[in-house]
């Protein structure tokens, strides 16, 4: 910038006559200086004219300067030229404050001129212009600030419309990007949860619950006659029985019905539908963003100057308020301990052998306590059956719920154990994070699994349980017949009330309500720790320190930190049983929603109120992609005996949008066949044959292979460019310094000759002169200093693309030839002009 | 009636406990378990098994010897909690930097610090030693000879600290105070730091390093220290004597008087 500025200086100088170069250069300097030193500066100049007899042009505009400075901006008064002067000076203002940023100045003097510089064009700039031109062009100027003001209060409104954005930027700033990379991974995973929850929401729920039959109608809306007297207690509500179970939240309630209400919405195909779509879209979300994070990931250029991108972008200029700035301060004080942390950590290298041994030794103790765990919950899920096998009531509460405590107690307990154990492996701690997280990954895995076979045994037992009770109903109705029959064929029925009516046991219910628990479960669980672990523990570190024997604060217990990896694959298991349960629940996403927006608001105040940052910060921006290939998994993990559900066992008969059918996709037949026109079941017949689709997954999985062996083309193309674009910045660096060292030897020979030439003239001159002289002098030497800034700013890895290597190699000689001018008197008068200002002032 | 399998389910709790812990535990066992049996078995008190060791394995007269005898004990035989070698060496650094005329040592329990102190002062220096306990005062006495410094170098007064304090000026005819190290009751680090500043031995540039201000740790002094403005201060940052684990730090205070 400050080259090309100064190379279009010397270009017009060229051109120009001496006048215009005069002021030119003044108004390049002339930051210092406000109108009224620069009037008061003419008026000294003039004087000073009349013995170093310069131009007589420049004393007029220095008149004229003057006068416009005395008659205090009336612009009525003056004449077009004078106009015309203002208006350029003005627009030499603006150029200025554009190109200020790229002078080689003191951030002090960068200010100053700044400041000024805006006064001026303040100033000035509603007088130009006549009249009534006058008056427009005031109030366009005034409109585009106020437009320009707009737009940044419109900006500041974007950033507060994005939900929770100021709580993650404020413990972004005092707890690293590693914490709160969890929280945005939370709200983005509530975004997904919201639109899962307004699909089952508004597609299934509400329309069952308008424009269904109402409760009461039919056995399967009905809360059975032996449950009714305790249908409405809190213990069974809360386990989700009772009215809890014969309501929209589950699958059972909803009828075969094909079309209901005057809309004639078709029920069960929506049911199915919004159970293949959440399933759907969940995996486009994740797979979407996956490609987008790898984009962005790969095409960075972070590590090459490292340092001099943060030291020199890292401030945000827009900052306005105190306390934002305060957090942007800690938040790049952070950002550089993990920089140089990082930095570190690359530079490491110790004793190889040591750390392999202690890395296999740290993984064997974490599969043995993996194979312990497993054992342990295997052993528990094998007595529960034997229990159930026995009747429940025999047992105590503690046998009863052993599962559920085994599974929540390993899982809160075995992290901890691998914490521990992974001190040992002395990794980074981005790296650590995914060990711990991918050993975590495998219990909560595990635990899931042996939960789902445990279910699947259940739903086995309660199939068997609907053959014998179908059998049991079909005698109980043609009894009831043969009652009714024999008396009076003509007589009506006789109508049982829905809650006498026997039924079956609905498997798919119970599947929902053993998630649905399993969710409330987990969920109190993880207040409860957060409750006792996090907050109780820092209230007693806290007020117990003033009667304690040693600093609790600083030594043993200490506050907590925030556990990044076990609450992420916390969220990440959570949503795999959402995604599983939701067919069989359509609640879930709902409580899911709710259960995100309380641990949001929980976890942000929790975090700020009672954990310290952790000890070595790290960035974690690179693990975002880690999350979502975990969540990839979860989600083919937790879809899987969904589907398997779904495809290979009978609905119950007597409840659930598809009873009656032999399976639950029969639905998509049924409607082919009755609500589209016969050709259209045709085709699809057509195209639902194998002869068709295997050439199309053929051609899919081509066209996959093609794609992806061209984006690795790209890549290594990619990676060449890049390449080469590095060697030619070094290229370009080593020419830039010889042609400086050249500029710097050819700027002192000069500046001997200069000094040489001008000794006897000093010696006439006034005191006041010799004073500039100096000035000069420490410019000068200035100036040379100021050499390196082109290339120190090339360093700092700018994209070099956009800096063309031609006119770089030009720069050298365009500041020697302004450093020293032929011709002696120019210079001469320009530098001390510039210095002399302040000086005067001092005295 | 807890289910056993509940109980095994606190395993790895457990584990991680005494995995996190190990520190804590290896230092109750050797400072409290081993010095209990030991006095019933001798009928000695620590510091003078202390003692008759150093008195059999240290060259007499020479301070590095026995300082070197002392870290061999507490770290091989038993666990006395003195300044310990690294902090030790923390010490004579400033004390170098210092090199102060006029030291106060509060709390000389057997003379390791006394004789570590001494032994880095420049000549004619004079180090007034305080210890409440007069059996260990004896001990002390014993070591501080033994490494040869005589009644002019160190004075050893057995006192309780908040006594001393205030006969200093009176009765010891001191003007001022270039270097105070605190090693005694951590509770009295507080009080006595408000005791001397009271009393005016503290000029501008005095020193005063305090030990074990993390662990057992000195909070409130510490809270004072941070709010007080008087000093210019900072934590040096290391472990525990003859211990890895544990993380403790020695408060360095330069006194700066008021502005």
């Amino acid at each position: 910038m400050e080259e090309e500025e100064e190379e279009r200086n010397t270009k017009k100088k060229k051109k120009h006559g001496s006048a215009k170069r005069e002021r030119e250069e003044r108004e390049e300097d002339g930051g210092k200086r406000t109108v009224k030193e620069k009037a008061r500066e003419g008026r000294r100049r003039k004087h000073k004219r009349v013995e170093t007899s310069s131009e007589p042009e420049t004393s007029e505009e220095d008149e004229l300067k003057e006068e416009t400075e005395e008659s205090d901006v009336r612009p009525e008064s003056l004449t077009p030229e004078e106009l015309e002067m203002l208006k350029e000076a003005v627009e030499e203002k603006k150029k200025l404050v554009q190109g200020l940023r790229g002078k080689p100045w003191p951030m002090k003097k960068k200010l100053v001129t700044l400041r000024e510089s805006q006064e001026f064009v303040e100033k000035y700039e509603g007088a130009l212009g006549k009249g009534k031109g006058r008056k427009l062009y005031a109030y366009k100027v005034m409109m585009s600030k106020k437009w320009m003001k707009f737009q940044r209060d419109f900006e500041n409104f974007k950033t507060a419309c994005i939900p929770w954005e100021m709580k993650i930027k404020e413990i972004e700033s005092h707890f690293g990007s590693s914490v709160a990379s969890y929280f945005i991974f939370l709200r983005w995973m509530y975004g997904i949860n919201m639109i899962l929850f307004c699909l089952t929401f508004g597609l299934v729920m509400v329309p069952e619950a308008l424009m269904g039959r109402p409760y009461g109608t039919i056995p399967r809306k009905t809360v059975p006659r032996a449950e009714a007297p305790s249908a409405m207690d809190f213990a069974v509500l809360w386990d989700f029985g009772g009215y809890a179970q014969y309501s929209v939240l589950f699958y059972g309630y909803y009828n075969n019905q094909r079309a209901i209400g005057w809309l004639k919405f078709r029920m069960p195909l929506s049911y199915f539908l919004v159970g293949v779509g959440t399933v759907a879209y969940s995996y486009m979300v994740v797979i979407r963003t996956m490609a987008r994070n790898a984009n962005e990931s790969g095409v960075g250029d972070d590590n090459s100057f490292n340092f001099s991108w943060k030291i020199f972008t890292s401030w945000d200029y827009l900052i306005g308020n105190p306390e934002t700035a305060d957090n942007k301060f800690a938040s790049i004080t952070t950002s550089f301990k993990e920089a140089i942390l990082e930095e570190q950590e690359s530079r490491k290298d110790d004793n190889i052998h040591l750390t392999r041994f202690l890395r296999v030794l740290a993984n064997f103790l974490v599969l043995c306590c993996l194979a312990g765990s497993g054992y342990l919950i295997y052993f528990v899920v094998r007595r529960s059956q034997k229990f159930a096998l026995e009747g429940l009531e025999t047992h105590t509460w503690w046998e009863r719920n052993e599962v559920n405590m085994v599974m929540s107690l390993l899982g809160m307990f075995c992290p901890m154990l691998f914490d521990v154990i992974s001190a040992l492996e002395n990794y980074h701690p981005r790296v650590a994070l995914q060990w711990q997280l991918g050993r975590i990954f495998a219990l909560f895995l595990g635990n899931l699994y042996t939960f789902i076979i445990a279910l699947m045994d259940e739903i086995n037992l309660k199939r068997e349980e609907e053959k014998i009770i179908k059998f049991n109903i079909t005698t109980w109705e043609a009894s009831l017949y043969n009652a009714t029959g024999s008396e009076n064929s003509t007589a009506p029925p006789v109508t049982f009330h829905p809650a006498d009516v026997p039924r079956g046991p609905c498997w798919e219910t119970m599947v929902g309500q053993e998630f649905v628990r399993l969710i409330i479960s987990d969920t109190m669980t993880t207040y409860i720790t957060l409750l006792i672990g996090d907050f109780l523990r820092a209230v007693l570190v806290r007020f117990l320190n003033y009667c304690w024997c040693w600093d609790l604060e600083a030594g043993f217990p200490s506050y907590s930190e925030f556990d990044v990896s076990g609450n992420v694959l916390g969220l990440i298991f959570n949503q795999g049983m959402i995604w599983m349960g939701a067919f069989y629940a359509p609640c879930l996403p709902a409580l899911n929603v709710l259960r995100l927006h309380v641990s949001m608001y929980l976890q942000c105040w929790a975090v700020m109120c009672c954990n310290v940052p952790q000890e070595r910060v790290f960035k974690a921006s690179g693990s975002n992609n880690f999350y979502m290939a975990m969540l990839l998994v979860i989600l083919f993990l937790s879809t899987l005996p969904a589907i398997y559900t779904i495809v290979t066992i009978p609905p119950s008969f007597d409840c659930g949008p598809f009873s009656g059918k032999k399976r639950m996709f029969d639905v998509i037949q049924e409607t082919l066949e009755s609500d589209f026109p016969a050709w259209f079941s045709k085709v699809f017949s057509y195209a639902s044959n194998p002869g068709l689709v295997l050439p199309f997954i053929l051609l899919m999985v081509l066209a996959i292979y093609y794609l992806q062996s061209t984006s690795k083309s790209y890549k290594e193309a990619n990676v060449d460019l890049k390449k080469k674009l590095q060697t030619q910045n070094e290229e370009n660096k080593r020419k830039n310094k010889l042609a400086a060292l050249k500029a710097q030897t050819d700027l002192e020979e000069a500046r001997a000759a200069t000094q040489t030439a001008e000794r006897p003239k000093n010696n006439n001159a006034s005191p006041q002169r010799q004073h500039a002289e100096e000035e000069e002098d420490l410019g000068s030497s200035q100036r040379k200093n100021g050499r390196p800034p082109p290339s120190v700013r090339h360093q700092d890895g700018r994209p070099p693309a956009t800096r063309a290597p031609v006119p770089r190699t030009l720069h050298p000689e365009t500041h020697r030839s302004l450093g020293y001018l032929p011709g002696g008197g120019f210079p001469q008068q320009r530098e001390p002009r510039m210095h002399r200002v302040p000086s005067l002032q001092r005295h | 009636m807890v289910s056993p399998a509940i109980a095994l389910a606190f395993i790895p709790l457990l584990l991680t406990i005494i995995i996190r812990c190990r520190y804590y535990f290896v230092l109750f066992y050797r400072a409290v378990l081993v010095r209990i049996w030991k006095d019933c078995v001798t009928g000695l008190s620590r510091e003078e098994r202390a003692y008759q060791y150093v008195l059999t394995h240290a060259t007499p007269g020479d301070p590095e010897s026995i300082l070197d005898t002392f870290d061999v004990w507490c770290s091989k035989v038993e666990f006395i909690s003195n300044i310990g070698p690294k902090k030790g060496k923390i010490l004579d650094r400033l004390l170098m930097e210092q090199s102060p005329l006029t030291v106060l040592e509060l709390g000389a329990h057997c003379g390791y610090s006394t004789v570590r102190i001494a032994r880095s002062l420049p000549l004619g220096a004079r180090l007034y030693s305080l210890e409440m306990d007069a059996r260990n005062a004896v001990i002390a006495e014993k070591i501080i000879r033994l490494a040869g410094f005589d009644d002019d170098t160190v004075e050893l007064i057995v006192n309780p600290s908040d006594e001393v304090i205030p006969l200093l000026r009176s009765d010891y005819g001191l003007e001022r105070l270039d270097f105070v190290f605190m090693d005694h009751w951590k509770k009295c680090y507080l009080p006595d730091l408000q005791m001397l500043e009271g009393s005016g031995l503290l000029g501008k540039g005095s020193m005063i390093v305090a030990d074990n201000v993390l662990f057992p740790g000195a909070p409130k002094f510490l809270r004072y220290i941070r709010k007080s403005g008087l000093y210019e201060w900072k934590v040096h940052r290391a472990t525990l004597e003859y211990s890895k684990g544990i993380r403790d730090g020695m408060a360095e205070l330069v006194y700066q008087g008021i502005k």
